[in-house]
């Protein structure tokens, strides 16, 4: 049996975590550039703002809140009549609360105060890895068998733990979370790791069922069951009649098993459509809805070898797997990574490659750091910018360098990609994106030998004791206080950071306040 | 998410059920140096710390500019030091009482006084 731990709009979540004020209210986080939405709360979804929805399109029909700066103590002396709003606002939010509107208005033709408002945040990694590790933590020690699947995502194996109520228990860890960590999760458990999901997704999306869902898909298997339809397993909660009749998806309780399911775990598949499946991306969605698969239902009734012609090995795991038959086992966390890899977007896309070459030294700075932290040293890395994607002409230029004495410098790593990446940069083109990655990591206790089977090894120590005063004087005064020559020589690159709250829980001089007063 | 899990304090032999004090993890002998964080951290991942800002709790020894020690595991009881917010969604100190109960953020454990601040 296996548990999904699924934080609700996870990077929302966090931002409300120290702002109780913003509770209630439509609010999303940016993509990192600050290009699109990428967490909505779910007042925000409600609104219609859809992932990925771009903030310009976003601030045509929303009056645009800043998030950071929209405390009550900030907000209060906003409020007095007659007050001019900021500049950058001014097109967003022009007159308001009965004022005659302003020509903006004419121009839009959107009355400004009936855009609903919009609580607007960049992404704030430190905050959200925080709050993510807090998670892990409490999980581990429920069990040592987790997966940390992504920042708000958790699989547990409880194969070895003894619970008699898997609903209940589900409901007590969605509780726990919340009241210790301040996170709302959803707690989706069922025997396969494709099923928890869908578990987990019927939790969020039903209030009645406390955070937790259960779905037990093997356990009825023969024909309809007659004298006990209330107590029929599948999606089961505590365990009184009435809170029974809630789970039903849809208020629709089948009375048959289906092809071996359970009514109401049958009720569930059907009421999944295909592209919300785990594994079913937007490629593959399209290609089985033209076979008449629609749903997670018509997908497991799927005969295997079928599954298999359509989508290969992958298909015929997935119909396994929502049959109740586990096929995709809990990934180790303490494998150490194989590959760093640290990319950014361009400010504005650029033809100067002086300020490739800074981003480059940057994106290094940051990835060596990592390597550093795991202890690893890279053999290979490789740098790659790319024009935009969407533009005509998507071209890409990707670089490649053997490091035959595997080293976590960043000067050496940095000097040799620069080096490589001018003689085939093209000026006559913008580029929008960076990528450097490091490969086949080895761990710096082992250091291997380049191919003369000589290591320089004193210049080794030495390299090694500047990068570790690097990162002790980064992380004492702030990722950035040392910095290459190269590195950051212009600050196109650098990401918008404008609407970003504070690294609440990772820097002690951006604690949250907490006032005492009367 | 890479981080490797480390037990929290009440792995270590700390009961599960609440005290008002201590627990004598931080004090037993043998133990190797003193860690300020076993003294006074007893969950870290319920544990966060805030900035005080204002003057009206100096007689209870709470400073303006002190940091407070807020463990949400921690069910606050009547008279407890809490974190709460108000109805714009400020948070506050405050002294519990039951009403509270639905705006309360955490309960305050320990306040830091620093007298020569190692950060500025």
């Amino acid at each position: 049996m296996y548990a999904l731990i699924d934080s609700n709009n996870f990077f929302v979540s966090c931002e409300r975590l120290f702002r109780p004020d913003i509770i209630g209210m439509a609010t999303i986080v940016l993509s990192s550039n600050d290009g699109c939405a990428v967490a909505r709360s779910n007042e925000a979804k409600a609104l219609g703002i859809k992932m990925g929805e771009p903030l310009h399109e976003l601030k045509r029909r929303f009056r645009i809140i800043d998030g950071p700066t929209s405390t009550p103590r900030e907000r209060r002396p906003r409020r007095s009549p007659g007050e001019k709003k900021d500049d950058n606002e001014r097109s967003d939010v022009t007159t308001f609360g009965g004022a005659s509107p302003s020509s903006d208005y004419s121009q839009t033709g959107v009355v400004p105060y009936a855009r609903p408002e919009l609580v607007v945040f960049s992404a704030n990694f430190h905050l959200y890895g925080d709050i993510s590790r807090r998670i892990a933590r409490t999980l581990a020690r429920i069990t040592p068998r987790i997966e940390l699947y992504s920042i708000d995502e958790a699989f547990l194996d409880l194969g070895e733990l003894n619970i008699s109520d898997y609903t209940v228990w589900g409901r007590v860890l969605a509780a726990r979370i919340y009241h210790d960590i301040g996170m709302p999760v959803s707690v989706g458990i069922a025997p396969t790791k494709t099923l928890c999901k869908l578990a987990a997704d019927y939790a969020k999306h039903h209030p009645e069922s406390q955070g937790s869902c259960f779905i037990d898909a093997g356990t009825s298997t023969s024909a309809p069951r007659e004298r006990r339809p209330r107590r029929s397993p599948g999606v089961e909660r505590a365990g009184s009649e009435q809170s029974d009749a809630s789970t039903r998806v849809r208020g629709k309780p089948l009375t048959k098993t289906i092809d071996g399911f359970a009514p109401v775990t049958a009720t569930l598949l059907a009421s999944t459509p295909i592209q919300s499946i785990w594994g079913i991306g937007w490629r593959l969605a399209p290609k089985l809805k033209a076979e008449g698969i629609r749903t997670a239902l018509d997908l497991a009734r799927l005969r295997p070898q079928r599954a298999e012609q359509l989508m290969g090995v992958h298909g015929r795991r997935m119909v396994a797997e929502l049959c109740g038959m586990s096929c995709i086992p809990l990934q180790s966390i303490h494998k150490p990574q194989q590959v760093v890899s640290r990319g950014r977007q361009f400010g504005h896309d650029t033809n100067d490659f002086s300020v490739i070459e800074a981003a480059i030294a940057s994106m290094t700075t940051s990835a060596t750091a990592a390597l550093r932290h795991e202890g690893q040293l890279a053999t290979r890395a490789s740098a790659r910018i790319t024009t935009h994607r969407l533009k005509p002409g998507y071209q890409a230029i990707s670089r490649d360098v053997h490091l035959y004495t595997p080293t976590s410098n960043t000067g050496t790593i940095a000097s040799q990609l620069a080096r490589l990446m001018q003689h085939d940069f093209d000026n006559h083109l913008s580029y929008h994106k960076v990528e450097v990655t490091l490969w086949d990591l080895v761990p710096d206790t082992q250091l291997q030998t380049d191919v003369f089977g000589t290591v320089d090894s004193q210049a080794h120590t030495r390299s090694t004791t500047l990068m570790h005063t690097l990162d002790a004087l980064n992380s004492k005064h702030g990722n950035g206080t040392l910095r290459y020559a190269a590195e950051d020589l212009s600050h196109a690159w650098h990401p918008r950071k404008t609407l970003a709250s504070q690294a609440y829980t990772t820097d002690w001089l951006q604690l949250p306040e907490i006032y005492a007063i009367q | 998410m890479d981080d490797v899990i480390v037990p929290e304090a009440d792995d270590l032999g700390t009961a599960v059920g609440l005290h008002a004090g201590f627990p004598n993890a931080a004090t037993t002998s043998g133990q190797g140096a003193l860690s300020l964080d076993r003294l006074l951290i007893r969950s870290p991942s319920s544990t966060y710390f805030f900035r005080v800002r204002g003057h009206h709790w100096q007689g209870e020894g709470i400073y303006d500019g002190d940091i407070a020690i807020v463990d949400r595991s921690i069910t606050p009881s009547e008279g407890s030091t809490v974190v709460w917010w108000t109805d714009v969604g400020e948070l506050r100190i405050a002294r519990w009482h039951h009403n509270m109960q639905q705006n309360t953020w955490g309960t305050i454990t320990a306040t830091i006084h620093q007298l020569v601040p190692i950060f500025d």
